[in-house]
C-alpha cells in the first residue's frame, strides 16, 4: 500500500489528471443541467490535456524553444504539446455545437433541466424519447 | 428510486477513480529523461527542428511544418464546427428561422 502511494505522490500530475477526470465524470453523470454536464465535459478535456502536456515534461527541463536556452539545456518533449493544440481545437468544437444543441433546446423546452425536457417529451408526444423500436 | 440511482452512480464515479488511479500507479515516474515518451521522435525534432524548418520554437516547427496536414484538417474542423452552429441556430422551427 505504501508503495501504491509513493508512486501516486512521485506521478502527482497524472494523479491530479485523474481526480479531474473523475470529477468530471461524477458531474456528467449527476448533474440534471445541461450547461453543468458540458462544464464537466471541458473538466475531462482539460485532464487528458494535463496529462498529456506532464508526460512530455523532463525534470529541470526548458522549453522547447531556442532563444530563450543556452547551449547545454535539455529541452523538454515538443511533441504532447504540439498534439494537445490539435485536442485543445477539437474541444473547443465539441463544446461550440454542444452550446448551440443546449440553445435550440433551451428554445424549444424553456428548460435546460434534462428531467424536465423529458417530463415535457412524455406530456407532449406520450413517450419519453429513449425506447424508439 | 432517486437513492439507488445516485448510490449508483457514486459507484460507478468511485469505479472509475479506482481505474484511473491504479493506471497512474502504474505509468513511468513523472520527469524522468529517459521515459518512454522521450522516444527517437521526440529527439528528432529537438535535434533537427531547426536546421529542416528554420522554426525556433519546436512546437511550431511540429504544428506548422512536419505535422501540417493535421493542422490543415483542423481547421476544417473548426469550419465545420462553425458551420454545425450556424446551421442549429439559424434553421428549423422558432423565432430564429429565416424568411
Amino acid at each position: 500500500m505504501s508503495g501504491l502511494l509513493e508512486k501516486l505522490l512521485i506521478n502527482y500530475p497524472y494523479l491530479v489528471a485523474a481526480l479531474l477526470f473523475t470529477i468530471g465524470t461524477f458531474t456528467v453523470l449527476t448533474h440534471p443541467n445541461l450547461f453543468k454536464k458540458l462544464l464537466g465535459i471541458n473538466i475531462m478535456e482539460s485532464a487528458i490535456f494535463l496529462l498529456f502536456v506532464a508526460s512530455g515534461n523532463i525534470r529541470g527541463g526548458v522549453a522547447p524553444i531556442r532563444a530563450v536556452a543556452d547551449g547545454e539545456a535539455v529541452y523538454i518533449n515538443p511533441l504532447p504539446s504540439a498534439l494537445m493544440l490539435t485536442g485543445i481545437v477539437v474541444s473547443v468544437s465539441v463544446t461550440a455545437f454542444a452550446l448551440a444543441l443546449i440553445v435550440r433546446l433551451y428554445k424549444a423546452y424553456g428548460t435546460t433541466d434534462m428531467r424536465r425536457i423529458v417530463a415535457r417529451r412524455k406530456e407532449v408526444t406520450g413517450d419519453d424519447g429513449f425506447d424508439q423500436n | 428510486m432517486r437513492v439507488i440511482k445516485n448510490l449508483l452512480l457514486i459507484l460507478l464515479a468511485l469505479l472509475v477513480a479506482y481505474a484511473v488511479i491504479m493506471t497512474v500507479a502504474e505509468l513511468p515516474p513523472y520527469g524522468q529523461p529517459d521515459n518512454p515518451v522521450h522516444n527517437q521522435v521526440a529527439k528528432r525534432y529537438i535535434d533537427e527542428a531547426l536546421e529542416e524548418t528554420g522554426a525556433l520554437n519546436m512546437v511550431t516547427s511540429i504544428v506548422l511544418d512536419y505535422r501540417a496536414y493535421d493542422t490543415m484538417f483542423e481547421t476544417i474542423v473548426l469550419f465545420t464546427a462553425t458551420l454545425a452552429v450556424v446551421i442549429t441556430l439559424k434553421t428549423g422551427k422558432g423565432e430564429g428561422r429565416r424568411k
